[in-house]
């Protein structure tokens, strides 16, 4: 219980944004358009990308526009790659999400909610405000076109803890009440576009405040408000053995996207 | 050599709905209850998670949620001129295995029964006179709806069960069902969702004139908690209801909704993989002594108990008492005896509407009790003056799934394989929507059952025989409602075509193979006259008054409606006639 603890304690300056500089300003990164229209070839990939339309380079471009901080609308006022990065893959501070291969759908749906007030941020919410619903739709379609990749984990976490984290993940709590993560996420925690996003491979800490802001009823943005009646019953140890656990899977799909076979 | 172990107060045989009811309560009132369950533990939580549990073919198709025809069937001929024959794979109906029984993989449609369907013979006698009833054994449960209503209401707060009423407290409330009964209370939680079709069929069954309404639904919409503190979350439409458990803790089932907050209880011992074989009964055998069952290893177990309740499928309860001597088997020659008698099934139809691609439907969206029905022509709602039956059935555009082994929609006239079957099901998966017609199913004196004189299960003990076709009666009734199902169906807009079924067709005989329903009702029923009924109205036989008989084989004839709600509602009445006036004073609670 003592370790855990210490593991808590670890992530607090984290959280706070020491690790801002690590590769978030560097505009150069990140994957050319080209590149991300060849993957919509692939109807998973663009399946996952897509959220009204099916993604063009037309859309892309404009994704990618957003996601730099710029728009015809005066954009967001702060480029996504700031705390995000050019590769979706956030600034490793564990405080903001990775994006990257999140389906697009998903994430247009978050940023309406940070705009609307459902799903409340004093740094998100400003920023969604400001782009249009055609702006959100392309920087959605733009990170969910992205390939994933892995991430570097943080700290050292207990084997128990961990051993924890994945029986909630993939059976859940009979003794709590609490249904497997793997219910909605799918198997290995890959999500299921277009409205379900990964956990596998997500930052632990961005994921365990997740659980506590369900918990708390600060986020209730889920369509079938399922979210906020699981965390209401983990405690605190609960929802850092499950993030522990979840952000430390990386599997062949995780990387690749889920395998769907989509036809239009 | 058969073990004897100490005595228990109540012994319970089956551990689904109406057995844990029954344990929860009676443990609760100091009665130190024995649950004996045939199948396995098992817990909602860790046993039915997704997207394992999402496995068509291991769950829906091979039916591992279901009874074992090796270990438990029936035979089955469709008159007594015929030779009845094991059942041995499942089909028209799946009973359920192992803690929780088929409470693990219904649809959780859950609905109360109309006031006249629970006193149907004289309703229908004092209405069209007693010659409309003529070649029927139909009669009245001798419980009346009023009597009912507290316990209809309380088992649909614990399942938490979604809809919107149409009766409260002698008040219509427009959009609900303006045909039930009067309800001292709404629905604990929201009604469910609709989808596009089901919404056009809202739309068009008013402006046929009918009243249409979202079905009461134990698939349930918001986070709650019941009356005895357990949790469920709300749904997520993923369409796995029908023949799966709930991993997501949304549709309602006895292992999250009552044996997780009595499995604690000092007065509650489950035991699994207990087979039971019968009832002993006492020397005078105006009792019974408790139950003989085969424990998980294998040994033959005598469990003595004071009380002892029988909760197990609405078929098996009756093979019970048929192998345990326990009152008289009815004779359909004589007309005499009781148990299997009323046997009664469930008279299922439904049209098929094809919509063109304006029109869609998303059916891998769905929940077993998502629906949008009409009672306009259920039970005695609409006037059956020369119609040549009694009875009816609602109407309902359900979408219950998507699941791409089962969920086919094809129009008439389609090949029933190769590439135009394949366009065919391309074309129209997302542009359908299926308009089932459950109705109703009178019991006759043909129709029965009994001891197979020929087939013996590996206990030794012969299999049920059941003796079954539809009644002319239901078969005039299907098509009477299918047709009208099927002008809804027509007059809805975009529709290119319309295709129906009906098992109960003229000429059409019933057969155990194609899945129609698992509500097997009757065969051990209620009544107020012991030559005519197994129980009296408490539950209690007349013959043995430490028996209580729980479940779908009291009813003396099928309603329109899915059985779970009245025969929990009738479990709850019987608990409290158990624990209010005969747990004190043990004796036949009403005089044969």
């Amino acid at each position: 219980m003592r370790q855990i603890q210490i593991a808590a304690l670890v992530s607090v300056p984290l959280l706070l944004g020491i690790g801002l500089t690590a590769g978030a300003q560097d505009f150069s990164g990140g994957p050319d358009i080209q590149t991300l229209e060849d993957r919509l070839d692939n109807d998973s990939t663009a399946f996952n990308a897509r959220v009204q339309q099916r993604p063009d380079d037309d859309l892309l471009e404009l994704g990618r526009l957003v996601a730099m901080g710029g728009a015809a609308n005066g954009g967001s006022g702060m480029a996504c790659i700031t705390c995000h990065g050019t590769d979706g893959h956030g600034d490793g501070s564990g405080a903001f999400p990775r994006l990257d291969g999140q389906p697009g759908w998903y994430l247009y749906k978050q940023l309406v909610d940070y705009a609307n007030g459902a799903r409340p941020n004093k740094v998100m919410s400003p920023i969604a405000d400001r782009l249009t619903e055609h702006e959100m739709e392309a920087v959605a379609a733009y990170y969910g076109a992205m390939p994933t990749g892995t991430i570097p984990k943080h700290g050292e976490v207990p084997g128990t803890e961990l051993q924890w984290g994945g029986q909630l993940s993939a059976v859940g709590s009979a003794e709590k009440g609490i249904p497997a993560c793997v219910n909605c996420h799918g198997a290995n925690g890959t999500g299921l576009a277009p409205s379900v996003p990964y956990l596998a491979g997500q930052y632990a800490s961005y994921m365990e405040l997740q659980l506590q802001l369900w918990k708390d009823g600060v986020r209730d943005n889920d369509a079938m408000n399922v979210m906020s009646s699981i965390a209401r019953k983990m405690n605190e140890n609960d929802m850092r053995a499950v993030s522990e656990y979840l952000s430390r899977v990386t599997t062949e799909e995780a990387q690749t996207g889920p395998d769907l076979a989509v036809s239009e | 050599m058969v073990t004897q172990l100490p005595k228990t107060d109540v012994v319970i045989v089956g551990a689904g709905w109406s057995g844990l009811a029954a344990a929860y309560e009676l443990a609760n009132a100091g009665q130190r209850c024995v649950v004996l369950e045939r199948g396995k533990w098992r817990h909602t939580v860790t046993s039915f998670g997704a997207p394992e549990e999402h496995d068509e073919l291991k769950y829906a198709r091979r039916k591992e949620h279901m009874i074992d025809t090796p270990i438990k069937t029936l035979s089955f001929r469709n008159n007594s001129s015929e030779t009845a024959l094991p059942m041995r794979r499942l089909g028209s109906f799946l009973p359920g295995k192992g803690l929780g029984g088929a409470g693990i993989h219904w649809n959780g449609q859950l609905w109360r029964p109309l006031p006249s369907d629970l006193n149907m013979a004289s309703h229908y006698s004092d209405r069209y006179g007693e010659e409309i009833l003529n070649g029927l054994s139909v009669q009245d449960w001798g419980v009346s709806y009023d009597e009912l209503e507290p316990h209809l209401d309380f088992f649909e707060k614990v399942c938490g069960t979604s809809g919107f009423a149409g009766n409260l407290n002698g008040d219509t409330v427009e959009g609900g069902n303006i045909f039930e009964g009067p309800r001292s209370d709404n629905y604990p939680t929201q009604p469910m969702n609709s989808s596009p079709p089901q919404q056009m069929f809202r739309n068009t069954a008013r402006q046929m004139g009918y009243h249409p309404f979202q079905m009461p639904s134990a698939n349930v919409t918001e986070a709650y908690e019941n009356p005895y503190g357990a949790q469920l979350h709300s749904c997520t439409y993923c369409g796995f209801c029908e023949r799966f458990g709930c991993g997501y803790m949304a549709k309602a089932d006895p292992i999250i909704c009552i044996y997780d907050v009595l499995k604690n209880h000092e007065n509650f011992e489950l035991r699994t993989e207990a087979h039971v074989l019968r009832v002993e009964k006492s020397a005078d055998g105006k009792t019974a002594t408790g139950v003989t069952y085969i424990d998980a290893d294998g040994r033959e177990v005598f469990q003595p108990a004071d009380t002892i309740c029988l909760n197990a499928y609405a078929l098996w309860n009756v093979h019970l008492m048929l192998v345990s001597g326990l009152a008289t088997p009815y004779d359909p020659l004589t007309g005499t005896g009781t148990v299997g008698r009323n046997y009664s099934y469930q008279t299922i139809a439904a049209a098929s509407v094809f919509f063109d691609k304006e029109v869609w439907s998303n059916p891998f969206m769905g929940a077993g009790a998502m629906g949008v029905t009409i009672d306009d022509f259920n039970g005695d709602n609409f006037d059956h003056t020369d119609l040549g039956f009694v009875g009816g059935g609602y109407i309902s555009a359900t979408q219950t799934n998507g699941r791409p082994i089962n969920y086919n929609p094809t129009p008439p006239g389609t090949p029933a394989w190769g590439r135009e079957w394949k366009r065919a099901v391309r074309d129209n998966y997302l542009h359908h929507i299926g308009l089932t017609v459950h109705g109703s199913s009178v019991s006759v004196p043909q129709n029965y059952l009994d001891l197979d004189p020929t087939y013996v299960d590996d206990y030794g003990q012969p299999l049920l025989r059941m003796t079954f076709d539809f009644p002319e009666n239901d078969r005039r009734m299907s098509s009477y409602v299918l047709s009208k199902a099927e002008e809804i169906g027509r007059n809805m807009d975009h529709v290119v075509d319309v295709g129906t079924v009906n098992r109960a067709a003229e000429g059409a005989r019933y057969s155990v193979v194609p899945y129609q329903t698992t509500h097997n009702v009757g065969g051990a029923v209620m009544g107020t006259d012991p030559t005519t009924s197994v129980v009296n109205r408490y539950g209690q036989m007349w013959d043995h008054h430490n028996v209580f008989v729980f479940g779908a084989c009291l009813f003396p004839q099928n309603l329109g409606y899915n059985p779970t709600g009245p025969l929990m509602g009738l479990a709850y009445w019987t608990l409290e006639h158990m624990k209010s006036d005969y747990l004190g004073n043990p004796r036949p609670l009403m005089d044969a």
